[in-house]
């Protein structure tokens, strides 16, 4: 009996130290925010590859302009739409309606779907398609303990820690954009 | 004759303690190669503990517009150079643009910058900590004298 105990005591410790070892290994991955830019006309290509510990530390220090103790007044970007009204209605439909938005130049539509919010904008122009999926534990984060027009962009990246691999923004025309979330540093 | 031995160790002692204190923020290395035939070839190796020391011996009056300028994005620089430092190593900011790339990097306690285009390639490593440092010496630049 004592031969069988201590014959199992490495494979216990073993298998005590692999699920911690886990965990261990699954906390240290870092998560990255990307964002691509390229223009296949004049072959410019931006990419940004931001640590998202690095973001969540840096945004709070930023008082620079619209961005104010983590906060980012969105009105004077975006003149014609409320976005924080429009994050309300959507939080408030039921799972897959749409909010729609017409104004002169574009056709905007935000719904939930799958447990994220999805917006099309679709320039009447046929010039650019903008397509934004955002988990939505981290659309909550965004307008959470913010006034009128103010987007919550730490509490943002703060959520964007815990979702998986995702494209976040997709913009289509004269130049490609994409802007998403996963564990690569190269971010190819 | 123990006196000169003294002396020996005494000396060495604080050339080994000085050439600690100077390398102890790293080096700042800038390599430049002219792509042009007999173009220039430069390969510099700077202590980058010696720049904010430098810096003390400019004359606060050229530095007062840089200094203006840098200091309302002080908060931003303290809280940035420790978190950039702290992230692990990879590139951050990539540019190509035709036969132009400039390329960011984060590696140990120090950022990278590599650009390559027709003319030259060259290359830049600083110290973050040493950034810090020089940047603050900036901005305390008052002009006073």
């Amino acid at each position: 009996m004592q031969k069988i105990s201590k014959g199992f005591a490495p494979v216990a410790i073993f298998l005590g130290v692999l699920p911690a070892a886990t965990v261990v290994v699954a906390a240290s991955q870092v998560r990255y925010l990307h964002v691509s830019v390229s223009n296949p006309t004049t072959h410019e290509l931006v990419r940004v590859n931001v640590p998202l510990m690095m973001a969540e530390k840096i945004i709070p220090a930023i008082n620079q302009g619209e961005l104010r103790e983590g906060k980012v007044r969105v009105s004077a970007s975006v003149k014609d739409l409320n976005v924080r009204a429009i994050l309300d209605a959507v939080k408030s439909a039921p799972e897959g309606e749409f909010v729609t938005v017409e104004n002169t130049s574009d056709h905007v539509r935000v719904a939930k779907e799958h447990g994220q919010m999805v917006v099309h904008v679709l320039d009447k122009g046929g010039k650019e398609n903008v397509d934004v999926t955002i988990p939505w534990n981290v659309v909550e984060a965004l307008i959470s303990d913010t006034s009128d027009n103010q987007l919550n962009v730490e509490a943002g990246i703060k959520a964007l820690e815990s979702i998986g691999d995702t494209t976040l923004v997709r913009v289509s025309g004269d130049e490609n954009v994409r802007i998403w979330v996963d564990s690569q540093n190269g971010g190819q | 004759m123990i006196f000169l031995a003294k002396l020996g160790i005494g000396m060495l002692g604080a050339t080994l303690v000085s050439g600690a204190a100077v390398s102890s923020e790293g080096f700042i290395h800038v390599k430049v190669e002219e792509k042009q035939a007999e173009g220039t070839h430069i390969n510099l190796i700077v202590p980058a503990a010696l720049v904010p020391v430098t810096l003390r011996f400019v004359p606060p009056k050229y530095l007062v517009e840089a200094s203006e300028n840098l200091r309302p994005y002080m908060p931003i620089i303290d809280t940035a150079v420790p978190a950039v430092e702290g992230s692990p190593d990879g590139v951050l900011v990539e540019v190509a643009d035709g036969s132009d790339q400039v390329r960011i990097t984060k590696r140990g306690a120090s950022i990278v910058v590599d650009v390559n285009d027709t003319d030259a390639t060259v290359h830049v490593s600083v110290p973050l900590r040493a950034a810090q440092s020089s940047i603050h010496e900036i901005a305390a630049a008052n002009g006073s004298d």
